[in-house]
């Protein structure tokens, strides 16, 4: 009678325990959804945010020499209100994008054994770095204006666009037909 | 490769009539439907397909608007005086509607990352205000 309930305690528990990895499928499907958000975050980076030409644009100098030099003083205040919310919204996408990367990488990316630790260690302190340098010029551009600190402007791109290539590197083994196949499910999941 | 094809034509047959980036930006624009945001042209989809045509437009539009971003806030000024004289519209009346209506908001490129296209129209912004204070000051008339 013992062996039975001492059995039937091991099949009850066998149960519970296949009943938890069910329920654990949304989890694999959020792990997916990891997958595209992180694709979607080097695209943003790569390709929205951290282009030279982008960078150049929205630090212009020669912007404000024109607006110094050639129009009254009126135009200077909202020139550089201008510039200095889109300065700021450029460094808070570039943080909120770097974040998200962030995520991927120290959640979702631990599942794959494909991903060199060493190189995971790299982007966490880049990662870490860079979500700082990106608060520390937000600050200094709200209070000093948009050409406060160019060099670190030009510096945190640089670094950005560095560790968007390490980052696209270590997950390189997820191709496009993977992520597309990928988006696809996440937007079947999402409509049901 | 035709959509190339197609980009290349309608660069050769019509864009290159429009010389500044604003004015090739606004009529690209201009060939979209805002309600599917598909660009159409009759010329392009009668040599090529409409598909084939659409993708071109869509591929000369992102191009002329990365052009116009790349323009120094001199520049764009510069440009929308051009495009003003073209409209032969009062430079007055031009920068009321256009610090009104915003219509620039509209000629954007499908998908632009919406950092880019803030920067747009911020300078967009500042350019108008700049050539409205440029503007000669209206003579105030006397109360009878």
């Amino acid at each position: 009678m013992i062996s039975l309930i001492f059995f039937l305690c091991i099949g009850a528990l066998l149960f519970f325990c296949l009943f938890f990895l069910a329920r654990r499928n949304p989890q694999a499907e959020g792990s997916s959804t990891a997958l595209v958000e992180a694709r979607q975050a080097l695209n943003t980076l790569q390709i929205g945010l951290l282009p030279v030409e982008l960078v150049q644009r929205v630090f212009a100098k020669e912007d404000w020499d024109y607006v110094r030099s050639e129009t009254p003083k009126s135009i200077h205040e909202l020139f550089m209100d201008e510039r200095k919310g889109i300065a700021v919204l450029w460094l808070r996408q570039v943080a909120e994008q770097i974040g998200n990367l962030r995520r991927f990488h120290r959640g979702a990316a631990r599942h794959y054994a494909k991903l060199n630790p060493r190189v995971e260690l790299q982007l966490a302190v880049s990662f870490a770095a860079l979500t700082g340098a990106c608060r520390a010029l937000q600050v200094l551009v709200y209070l000093g204006g948009p050409y406060v600190a160019p060099h670190l402007v030009g510096a945190v791109a640089n670094a950005a666009a560095r560790a968007c290539r390490m980052s696209e590197e270590s997950i390189a083994f997820l191709n496009a037909a993977r992520m597309g196949v990928l988006a696809v499910q996440r937007s079947h999941l999402a409509a049901r | 490769m035709d959509v190339e094809q197609a980009a290349r034509d309608l660069r050769n047959r019509t864009l290159s009539d429009i010389p500044r980036s604003l004015d090739r930006l606004i009529y690209l624009a201009s060939m979209r439907d805002y309600n599917t945001g598909l660009y159409y042209h009759d010329g392009l989809a009668s040599r090529f397909t409409q598909e084939i045509a659409c993708e071109a437009l869509a591929n000369c539009h992102r191009e002329a608007f990365a052009q116009l971003l790349g323009c120094s806030l001199r520049d764009l000024v510069g440009q929308i005086e051009g495009y003003i004289e073209s409209t032969h519209t009062s430079p007055r009346d031009f920068v009321a509607a256009w610090k009104k209506l915003e219509p620039y908001r509209v000629a954007v490129p499908v998908e632009t990352d919406p950092v880019t296209a803030q920067l747009l129209f911020s300078s967009f912004k500042i350019a108008l205000a700049i050539l409205e204070a440029r503007l000669p000051s209206v003579p105030t008339r006397p109360n009878a």
